[in-house]
C-alpha cells in the first residue's frame, strides 16, 4: 500500500491545476479553443459565403442596431458580404499564419540556438551576431522591408513574419541549452557516450521546452498582429481574402458612415492576441515554477 | 568606463556593417531585373540599359559594389529618389523633425500614463483597481493600433468633431519652418492659434503611438515597484513614520525607475515601427508615411536608404541607453 503523501500528480496533471487557478488564462483557451473550432468549421459555421455579395443589403447595420437585421448579425460591408462569415473566414487564415510562420521560425531557431549552445566559439558567435543584426531593426519594420521587397501577398507575408521571429528562438533556445548544458545528467549522459546529436535533441532540449512554449504562443500573438499590420498597409493577404487586416485596409473610408465596417475585424483581432497574450502569462506561470506569483 | 563604452561600440560597428549588408541586399533579392523593375519598362533600349547598368553599377562584381555603396553610404550619400530625384538623405531629414516630434510626444504621454499606472496597481495589489489598471495595460499591449486609431478618430473626430482627421497644422496657418518641429516653430512665430492646432492635430497620433510603450510602462513599472516595496530599507522607511506618499514616491520609486528606464530606451525601435502604422493613418507627413509610400511606389532607392537611416538610429539610441544605463548603474559598468 503506498503512502498517499508519496504519489505525486502526472505532470500533465499538476501543469493543469496551476493553469487553471489563473482565471483569465482559462477564459483565453475557451475563447481560443472556439476559434479554432470555428476556423475549422468555417464553411460550416458561417452563415453565408465569405465572398458571396448580397446587393440588396450593402452596409446593413448590425442586428442589435436601428435598422440592423437577424439575416446579417455583425453588418454587412461596402459591396454586401457578410461581415461575421467573412471574420469566420478570416479566421482560418490568421490562424494559418499564425502557427505556420510560428513553426516556420521555432524549428530553425531551436537547431541554430541548439548548435550555438554546442557550439560556442565560432559558428556559435556567428550566429548570435546575426540575430543581433536582425533584432536591430522593429519586428514589423524588418517584415514590411522584407514584403517591400518579395512583393505583397499571402506566403510572403508567412515568410517575413516567420524570418523576423526567428531570432527570439534562437537566443531563447541558446540560453536555456547553456544552463542544461553544465548539469549532471549531460555530463552523465555524455560520459555514457551520447553522440552530439542525441545530447542535443534528446537530453537537453526537452529540458528547454517550457520557455520555448511560452515564447511560440507569445509569437503566435505578435504573428497575427503584424500580418494585420501588413494587411492593412496593402502588403499582406491581398483582397478579396477576408483577412483580419486587410478587411480593415478598405474599411477606411466608412469611419463616417459604417462604424461597424471598420469596428468588427479590428475587434477580432485585439480579443484574438489579447486571448493569446494572457494564454502566454497562464502557461509561463504553470510551466515554469520559478517565476510564480513574483509579480 | 573607458573600456565598458570599447566593449559596446565592438558590438555596435559589427551591427552596423551588418545592416549595410542587409540594405545592400534588399535591392539584389526584388525578383527579377533591378533596372527593368525600377524603370518599369518592357522593351527598354539596349543602350541605355547598358547605362541604366553602369550608372547604378551593377555591371561590377558584386563585393565591388557593396564596398561602394559602403563607402557612399558612410559618406551620407544614399542614392536619389526615382519619383522626385532628391536625395534620400536630404529628404529624410526633412521629414524626420515631424516623426521625431510625434516620437518624444507619444513617449511622454507613455511614460506619464504608465508610470502612474505602474505606481498605483504595485500600491493597491490584488484589489480591483489593480486588475482593472493591469487588464487595461494587457489590452493596450494587444492592440492592433492602426485600428485603435480608426477608433479613436471616430470617437473624438467624427462623433465629438474635437480633432481633426489628419495632418500636422490647419491650412489657414502658414509658419516657417526654422526647427521643423510644429510646436516650437509655432511658438517660435509667436502663433498661439497656430500651436493650438498644432496641439490638438497631434493628440491623436501621440496617444495611439504610446499606447504599446505605456502598456509596456505600466506593466514594468508595477512589477519592478511590487520587488522595491518588499525591500528591509521601506520596513525602515515605514518603521520611521514616514508617509506612506513619500515612501513610495520618494523612497520607492526611485530604486524601482532603473528597469523602467532601460524598457524606455528599448522603445524606439516599437515607436519607429509604430510611427508607419500611425502616420499612414492620420497623414503625418514623417518618416513612416514616406517609407510606405516609396514601397507602394516602388522608389527602391528610398526603400533601401531610409531603412539603413532607421536601423542606424535604433543602434545609437540603444548604444546611448546601454551608456547611460552604465553610468547610473555601476554594476552594468564592471560586470563582464
Amino acid at each position: 500500500m503506498t503512502e498517499p503523501t508519496l504519489t505525486y500528480p502526472s505532470p500533465l496533471k499538476e501543469f493543469w491545476q496551476s493553469f487553471r487557478t489563473n482565471k483569465g488564462a482559462t477564459v483565453a483557451l475557451i475563447y481560443f479553443a472556439l476559434l479554432v473550432f470555428a476556423a475549422v468549421f468555417a464553411p460550416l459555421v458561417a452563415p453565408h459565403a465569405p465572398a458571396e455579395q448580397y446587393r440588396d443589403a450593402l452596409l446593413t447595420p448590425p442586428a442589435w442596431a436601428h435598422d440592423g437585421s437577424w439575416r446579417f448579425i455583425l453588418g454587412t460591408d461596402e459591396i454586401g458580404r457578410d461581415i461575421f462569415s467573412r471574420l469566420l473566414h478570416g479566421a482560418r487564415l490568421s490562424l494559418m499564419i499564425g502557427s505556420v510562420s510560428v513553426l516556420l521560425s521555432l524549428l530553425p531557431g531551436v537547431a541554430l540556438g541548439l548548435i550555438a549552445a554546442f557550439y560556442p566559439n565560432a559558428i556559435g558567435s556567428f550566429i548570435m551576431r546575426l540575430m543581433d543584426i536582425m533584432l536591430a531593426l522593429p519586428s514589423l519594420l524588418l517584415a514590411i522591408a522584407i514584403v517591400a521587397v518579395l512583393g505583397p501577398g499571402l506566403g510572403n507575408t508567412v515568410l517575413a513574419i516567420a524570418v523576423v521571429g526567428l531570432p527570439s528562438y534562437v537566443r531563447l533556445a541558446r540560453a536555456s541549452a547553456m544552463t542544461e548544458l553544465n548539469k549532471d545528467y549531460v555530463i552523465a549522459s555524455r560520459l555514457a557516450g551520447a553522440g552530439k546529436l542525441r545530447l542535443m535533441f534528446n537530453t537537453v532540449l526537452p529540458n528547454c521546452m517550457a520557455p520555448l512554449i511560452v515564447q511560440a504562443t507569445l509569437g503566435f500573438s505578435s504573428a497575427i498582429l503584424d500580418a494585420a499590420a501588413l494587411g492593412f498597409l496593402g502588403l499582406g493577404a491581398p483582397p478579396p481574402l477576408p483577412e483580419w487586416g486587410t478587411m480593415l485596409a478598405n474599411a477606411r473610408d466608412y469611419i463616417q458612415s459604417a462604424w461597424w465596417v471598420v469596428t468588427m475585424p479590428g475587434l477580432a483581432i485585439l480579443i484574438t492576441v489579447l486571448a493569446l497574450n494572457l494564454m502566454g502569462d497562464g502557461l509561463r506561470d504553470a510551466l515554469d515554477p520559478k517565476l510564480k506569483r513574483l509579480a | 568606463m573607458f573600456t565598458f563604452i570599447l566593449r559596446r561600440l565592438a558590438v555596435v560597428i559589427p551591427t552596423f556593417i551588418g545592416i549595410t549588408i542587409l540594405a545592400f541586399a534588399l535591392i539584389h533579392l526584388i525578383p527579377g531585373d533591378p533596372v527593368l523593375v525600377m524603370m518599369g519598362e518592357r522593351n527598354l533600349d539596349p543602350v541605355f540599359y547598358k547605362a541604366a547598368m553602369h550608372r547604378l553599377g551593377l555591371d561590377q562584381p558584386l563585393y565591388m559594389q557593396y564596398w561602394h555603396y559602403l563607402v557612399h553610404a558612410v559618406h551620407g550619400d544614399l542614392g536619389q529618389s526615382i519619383s522626385t530625384q532628391e536625395p534620400v538623405l536630404s529628404e529624410f531629414l526633412k521629414l524626420f523633425p515631424a516623426t521625431l516630434e510625434l516620437s518624444i510626444c507619444a513617449i511622454i504621454f507613455a511614460t506619464i500614463v504608465g508610470l502612474a499606472a505602474g505606481i498605483i496597481a504595485a500600491t493597491r495589489r490584488g484589489t480591483v483597481v489593480d486588475h482593472t489598471v493591469m487588464g487595461a495595460a494587457l489590452t493596450g499591449y494587444s492592440m492592433p493600433i492602426f485600428w485603435w486609431a480608426l477608433m479613436l478618430v471616430i470617437f473624438f473626430s467624427v462623433y465629438l468633431g474635437w480633432t481633426p482627421v489628419s495632418g500636422r497644422l490647419d491650412l489657414e496657418f502658414e509658419v516657417a519652418p526654422v526647427t521643423g518641429l510644429m510646436l516650437v516653430d509655432t511658438l517660435l512665430a509667436k502663433d498661439f492659434d497656430a500651436f493650438k492646432s498644432a496641439v490638438m492635430h497631434l493628440i491623436l497620433p501621440a496617444i495611439v503611438l504610446g499606447t504599446i510603450p505605456m502598456a509596456v510602462i505600466a506593466r514594468m513599472t508595477r512589477s519592478s515597484m511590487l520587488e522595491v516595496l518588499r525591500e528591509d530599507y521601506i520596513r525602515t522607511a515605514r518603521a520611521k513614520g514616514l508617509s506612506r506618499t513619500r515612501i513610495v514616491l520618494v523612497h520607492a520609486l526611485r530604486n524601482a525607475l532603473m528597469p523602467v528606464v532601460t524598457v524606455i530606451g528599448l522603445q524606439v525601435g516599437t515607436l519607429l515601427a509604430g510611427a508607419v502604422l500611425t502616420e499612414t493613418i492620420f497623414s503625418w507627413p514623417g518618416i513612416g508615411k514616406w517609407l510606405i509610400d516609396s514601397i507602394s511606389r516602388r522608389d527602391y532607392p528610398v526603400v533601401q536608404g531610409g531603412i539603413l537611416l532607421v536601423a542606424t538610429m535604433i543602434i545609437l539610441v540603444n548604444l546611448l541607453v546601454d551608456l547611460l544605463y552604465g553610468v547610473i548603474n555601476p554594476r552594468i559598468r564592471h560586470a563582464r
